[in-house]
């Protein structure tokens, strides 16, 4: 027990006293939110504009396509909000009453225009001809023309607008007067509210994704950042031969009990710093975000801070043993990312599918993944947050959590015993399988 | 002395290579023993399996004394860790043995190989040597009962060797007893009073270093003289010689009286030197495992 302590002291402040971490530690959170507040930013109109000729065939699009189309509502809220549909970003139009010409002719200038690209010398970045027979002919086609094959976000705000002012206008050849018409295309909004099975109601929606997303992040980048910090501690304490005096002097299983316990204390510290910051922004951030009519503070329930940490400790855990593993069975740095590589793929594949965990907490993949091995923690986490899921899932997940850290655990320590002292080629999965069965 | 340590049979391979193959040797309590060998003889993997770093994959090893806190080992290569203060690594060496509150020994040592200034230095703004000897702090800080060299003179300038040999027969004389791996015949000769010979992973000379050097006899002639001395490798007596131009080392067969080969040359040659000795280590050891192992010792 002494030697653990001893192992797990001397891992906790080498891995403490280094810059990343003291980096990591203050710098991080600051990091985040400084990404998150450029983001906005750059939401809030900054992807520039682009210039669209509009050739229509009709002539009755004059009103709507003779003013530039400016990103609707630019603030964090509505930002925030925007699922990406309409993009932030201004359309600068030039439109063609092309009424009595052919169209083809009428838009062939547009078109050389646009092939020959840059805005500075008079080019487009897309034309958008809408034919005669648009008003009357179901089978009319609208043509969207621009250089890159994937600018479909224009395509579609384009079309938007362009249908809806075509449904206006038939509106209006029917006799409808504009207050009217005000009055039939009146949106009604959307506002989400959550329902806990206690019977607690609580607005719902974006602020809850993008939390959820960030909390997330908090949850697994320590996971995988200190999980890489410990392989190499592994390699290094190999390649400088410090494991030959260690292992004379301890038992494997002593060792990697007190490596990981010293990273996991590592771990609880930065995310101890890391909540404690939070908390101080959400005090203050509370104060500023109610003046604005967002309640924060529903979204920091007790219960939250208890699950982050919970599965935290177990997600960081997980990984910390798989990186453990690489550590032991590799003799150089770049070995162990080359056998991590494939694997890091697969613990990452929660934080792929992301989105639709945290917009369908309750699907069966979320439900599935969150009970998974490896997966189970930062998804179960996730699920809390946007949903409430039922009390067994959140047990069970655990337990197979915990399941999952001992095999881990046993089977790194099996590895370890063999792995840490055979100087040599990095081993095959076949021959680490061996040493499992030899140790 | 008694038996402190007793290796028996111990045999361990690695792939296809069988690194040691049924090695068996004793040592006795309050001795130094020489581990001799070449290089990849398999010393270094006997010593890892006495630390208990590798189990042997047959033959068993008894270490009376308490457990494996009780044994210093200092590795072949320098074992630190790069980023620890050479004072904080030094507590962590000895706590991991189980060994607390050792600030002032530190000290003491410290200031013994003249390195108290770096007490706070990190370990890599070191020399070679000076991790080399904060290697053997960290080995002996915790008092242990037996010491395990691999070659701890390497990377040492000759001053820090005086050191460490002086430092080496004053824990024998505390009764520790030290298990000393080296390739340097001649320093083994100086140190150890056991020796223990591998080769090619197996014992081929286990002994007191007396015993040994008095079985293979006083029967070397050492020779200088003047005159063509071609016709002494000739002479009946002589089971195997080296004749240069002006000197010659003469092996006798068993029984054969070193004055009739005096008798014999003083006919024929001028003699400058005459003088009956022991073979050296280094003879024994060649002679022992065969001429290939000169070329690799060149």
């Amino acid at each position: 027990m002494r030697k653990i302590v001893a192992v797990l002291k001397r891992e906790y402040f080498a891995t403490v006293r280094k810059k990343m971490f003291i980096f990591m530690t203050l710098f991080f959170p600051v990091l985040i939110a400084g990404l998150m507040f450029l983001l906005i930013v750059l939401m809030g109109g900054a992807l520039g504009e682009k210039r669209v000729a509009v050739i229509d065939g009709t002539g009755r699009l004059a009103d709507v396509f003779s003013t530039p189309l400016r990103p609707e509502a630019p603030n964090l809220r509505e930002a925030m909000r925007s699922r990406g549909n309409d993009l932030p970003q201004t359309l600068q139009l030039e439109y063609l009453d092309a009424r009595r010409q052919s169209l083809q002719e009428a838009a062939k200038p547009y078109l050389s225009r646009l092939a020959a690209g840059k805005k500075k010398t008079g080019g487009l970045d897309a034309v958008l001809v809408v034919p005669s027979n648009a008003f009357d002919d179901p089978q009319a086609k609208m043509t969207f023309y621009s250089r890159t094959a994937t600018d479909i976000m224009t395509q579609e705000r384009l079309a938007a607008v362009a249908n809806r002012a075509v449904q206006r206008q038939r509106l209006a050849d029917r006799g409808i007067t504009r207050d009217q018409l005000s009055a039939i295309m009146r949106q009604v909004d959307v506002e989400g509210v959550q329902i806990s099975r206690s019977g607690e109601y609580k607005k719902s929606g974006e602020l809850n994704f993008i939390f959820a997303f960030i909390l997330a992040a908090l949850l697994i980048i320590p996971a995988f950042m200190y999980g890489l910090e410990i392989m190499r501690g592994i390699v290094q304490e190999k390649s400088d031969r410090v494991i030959e005096v260690l292992i004379s002097s301890m038992t494997p299983f002593e060792l990697l009990t007190g490596k990981i316990s010293g990273i996991a204390m590592v771990g609880l510290t930065q995310i101890g710093v890391w909540l404690l910051i939070l908390g101080g922004v959400a005090a203050f951030g509370a104060a500023v975000a109610t003046t604005a009519g967002i309640n924060i503070l529903q979204f920091l329930r007790p219960s939250l801070f208890f699950y982050f940490i919970l599965f935290f400790i177990l997600g960081y855990l997980t990984y910390v043993c798989v990186y453990a593993v690489a550590g032991a069975a590799c003799n150089t740095d770049k070995e162990a990312q080359q056998l991590m590589f494939p694997i890091q793929m697969v613990m990452m594949i929660p934080w792929f599918v992301m989105t639709p965990i945290i917009t369908n907490p309750d699907s069966s993949m979320a439900v599935t993944m969150s009970l998974m091995p490896v997966f189970g923690p930062v998804t179960m986490f996730a699920r809390t947050v946007a949903s409430d899921p039922p009390v067994w899932h959140i047990l069970l997940s655990i337990a197979v959590s915990l399941v999952t850290i001992l095999a881990f655990f046993w089977v790194t320590a099996k590895i370890f015993r063999v792995g840490i002292l055979s100087y040599g080629k990095r081993p095959t999965i076949p021959e680490l399988w061996r040493w499992m069965k030899l140790a | 002395m008694p038996e402190v340590l007793s290796v028996r049979d111990v045999t361990k391979s690695f792939a296809s290579v069988r690194a040691v193959d049924g090695v068996s040797f004793t040592v006795r309590r309050g001795t130094i023993t020489g581990l001799l060998g070449r290089n990849g003889a398999g010393k270094t993997t006997t010593i890892r399996m006495i630390t208990g770093i590798f189990l042997p994959d047959s033959g068993t090893i008894e270490w009376v004394g308490g457990g494996r806190d009780r044994i210093g080992y200092l590795p072949e290569e320098r074992g630190l860790y790069r980023q620890m203060k050479v004072v904080e690594h030094l507590l962590f060496l000895a706590e991991i043995k189980g060994v607390r509150g050792v600030g002032r020994a530190v000290d003491a040592w410290l200031e013994r190989f003249e390195l108290a200034d770096k007490r706070d230095a990190k370990i890599e703004e070191l020399s070679k040597g000076n991790q080399q000897k904060v290697q053997l702090i960290g080995t002996l800080l915790h008092d242990p009962d037996l010491i395990i060299l691999d070659e701890p003179q390497s990377g040492l300038d000759p001053v820090n060797m005086v050191l460490v040999r002086n430092l080496l027969r004053e824990l024998r004389e505390q009764g520790k007893t030290i298990l000393l791996s080296t390739h340097m015949m001649a320093e083994a000769e100086r140190m150890a009073d056991d020796i223990v010979l591998v080769h090619r992973g197996k014992v081929v000379l286990a002994g007191p270093l007396e015993a040994i050097r008095d079985s293979f006899g006083k029967n070397t002639l050492h020779l200088d003289y003047e005159g063509d001395g071609s016709f002494l490798q000739s002479l009946p007596q002589v089971v195997k010689s080296r004749v240069d131009t002006n000197e010659a080392e003469l092996t006798l067969s068993d029984g054969t009286d070193p004055q009739a080969i005096l008798e014999a040359a003083m006919k024929r040659l001028r003699i400058r030197r005459f003088e009956i000795a022991s073979p050296s280590l280094e003879e024994i050891f060649i002679e022992k495992v065969g001429a290939e192992a000169l070329e690799a010792q060149a």
